[in-house]
């Protein structure tokens, strides 16, 4: 029957246009993801041309577009997670499910990410359950040496909030670490220097008077499994044994735990300039290390 | 008289044989109208998947141009063509944008929008379901609404909402976040200072209460032998009784102090029981951690599915 005929027909073009709704997606998507930098300046061009007839049939995409560019702008500046590169792959599309693949690099402040995952969203009545089914992290650079029992645990529990809740929050501390270690260094170059560089955790003071004592702080920024961040610090005293002995005041021994007492009273950065104050004032050291700069 | 009968059945007969074939045709008559509309479809569908054809091998070109490294400006093609062109660009820009975005609420992130009402709606254009915030800014930009969404384990838990006085200086107008929640202390060290400090810091709290609220329901749905003895709307201390599994069920007391009201998991776990010698053993160690280091729900489901309590 004639109805029948257009029925399969019917059928076969809506399989037809998913197919190709599918195909076209895929392939702009492509598109972007191998020369979104060229496609983004020629597209610039077309959204500053002030065209006529042009302009009106592409003036709502064009809207779309540059709302679309700000948001995202205003939500990495405020969020302080900036992504690089996008790749979004559908494995399943229906009216109760969605399951995606993802692939994201990008970077918090300096410190990079790659994460990769896999997502599935289900509409049940009218709750929307969301699951991350699969998750893979790299994370890069000098910072993260004791981030990796943390990141095998989030990869474990897929907890991709707590990743980036967690990252944003050691990026904070590693910041103010940074800061503060370069503040120093600008400030007294003779006395500080940071061996490691200023993103590193280490920072030494030494007086130019007396080369072989030195204070090293270490900055450590600690991460717990559960993404809980504390930033510590420790100070270690280094004397050449000669001068040891004639540390009568015990300043070796004492020397951290005074540091700690320091650190609860005045704070990071007035604690660091004490101390460097002390190194710098010769008289200071000299007094508790009388006979050391003549044995140096 | 037969020839009378004979009229009148003929009369009769005719009279329905003209009904039946009138009904016939009525059928008839709806079944050309339901080949008309489902032809009419067919035509309309026709038309869309050639467009979509065409369309596909305008995108395609476009690809080829893009890889070859040819202009895309063709000075000789047609207005059309090109307007075309730029469309599938526009097109493919915006969708990659898209999946930004969603790439950035799927890790948390919020979305700010700006509402282009007199006044303000709490309403997220863009819903968060990751546990994340929506920012909305009145037009006149003196206050703004948000929304949080708290989500645990994928499911959408409550939103909150908080309504920031922009004016002078910001301010919180209006809340409905639970009066047992330390709103106005946090407020007071983070607001002034620091908008995005407070709001994610916020957002953290809030959704670490659901978090924790929801614990409680599941257990209490799960794992039912479970009696939870006490709680507070914070829920920042939890004591449950279980019943161990030994010879003689012995009554065992757990209590699960939250001490960081940001996380969603207990700071402290102490295992109470009579017979201390249970208490003490190994294999309550390990529920001990196990507490620590899960959501309640899944640590006693644990705890029952190896048998350590009823």
């Amino acid at each position: 029957m004639m109805e029948q005929k257009y029925e399969e027909e019917i059928q076969m073009l809506q399989q037809e246009i998913e197919t190709l709704e599918a195909e076209q997606e895929e392939t702009l998507r492509s598109i972007f993801i191998e020369h979104g930098d060229r496609l983004q300046r020629e597209l610039t061009s077309v959204c500053d041309e002030r065209g006529g007839a042009q302009k009106h049939a592409l003036s709502k995409l064009i809207t779309e577009v540059r709302e679309l560019e700000k948001n995202l702008r205003r939500q990495t500046e405020i969020n302080g997670i900036a992504l690089n590169e996008c790749l979004v792959k559908t494995l399943h599309k229906s009216e109760r499910k969605l399951v995606q693949q993802l692939r994201l690099a990008g970077h918090c402040s300096a410190l990079l990410f790659q994460v990769e995952f896999a997502v599935t969203e289900i509409q049940e009545d009218d709750a929307l359950l969301r699951r991350v089914t699969e998750l893979n992290i790299v994370v890069d650079g000098v910072e993260f040496k004791d981030f990796s029992a943390f990141v095998s645990r989030v990869e474990d529990t897929k907890d991709l909030l707590l990743f980036f809740r967690t990252l944003r929050t050691f990026s904070d501390r590693c910041e103010e670490r940074r800061q503060t270690f370069q503040h120093f260094q600008e400030k007294y170059p003779d006395v500080v220097s940071l061996p490691e560089g200023c993103r590193s955790e280490l920072m030494i003071i030494r007086s130019p008077q007396l080369p072989g004592i030195s204070m090293t702080i270490f900055w450590k920024i600690d991460v717990s499994m559960a993404g809980v961040v504390k930033p510590s610090l420790e100070l270690l005293l280094k004397m050449p044994d000669q001068a040891r002995e004639f540390d009568t005041k015990k300043v070796m021994e004492n020397g951290p735990e005074y540091f700690q007492s320091l650190l609860r009273l005045l704070g990071v950065e007035a604690s660091i300039e004490s101390l460097i104050r002390t190194a710098s004032d010769a008289t200071s050291l000299v007094k508790v290390f009388a006979r050391v700069s003549q044995v140096c | 008289m037969d020839s009378f009968m004979e009229t009148m059945e003929q009369g009769v007969l005719g009279h329905l044989m003209a009904l039946e074939r009138g009904g016939m045709g009525r059928q008839k008559q709806h079944d050309s109208q339901r080949s008309e509309t489902l032809k009419a479809r067919a035509v309309t569908l026709r038309a869309k998947r050639d467009q979509l054809k065409h369309h596909t091998d305008v995108v395609k070109t476009l690809k080829d141009k893009i890889v070859k490294g040819l202009p895309l400006r063709d000075e000789d093609a047609a207005a059309d063509g090109f307007v075309e062109l730029q469309k599938s660009l526009l097109t493919a820009w915006r969708m990659q944008l898209k999946d930004l975005q969603r790439a950035h609420h799927l890790i948390g992130n919020f979305a700010p929008v700006k509402s282009h009402r007199a006044h303000c709606h709490c309403r997220s254009i863009v819903p968060s379901l990751s546990g994340g915030y929506d920012l909305v800014e009145c037009k006149d930009g003196k206050s703004a609404c948000v929304s949080f969404h708290t989500a645990f384990e994928g499911v959408r838990l409550e939103t909150y909402s908080v309504e920031l006085d922009l004016t002078r200086a910001v301010q919180i107008s209006r809340h409905n976040v639970p009066p047992s929640f330390p709103l106005e202390s946090l407020a007071k060290r983070t607001l002034q200072k620091d908008l995005k400090a407070f709001l994610q810091t916020l957002s953290q709290n809030l959704n670490a209460l659901a978090a924790r609220r929801r614990q409680v329901c599941l257990l209490k749905e799960l794992v039912g032998s479970v009696e939870v003895m006490e709680s507070n709307q914070l829920c920042s201390v939890l004591v449950l009784m279980c019943t161990a599994q030994s010879e003689a069920p012995k009554a065992v007391l757990c209590t699960l102090e939250y001490g960081d009201l940001a996380q969603c998991l207990p700071t402290r776990v102490s295992i109470e029981c009579e017979d201390k010698v249970l208490s003490g053993s190994p294999q309550w160690k390990k529920n001990q951690s196990l507490l620590l280091e899960s959501p309640a729900h899944t640590a006693l489901l644990t705890m029952r599915r190896m048998g350590s309590i009823s």
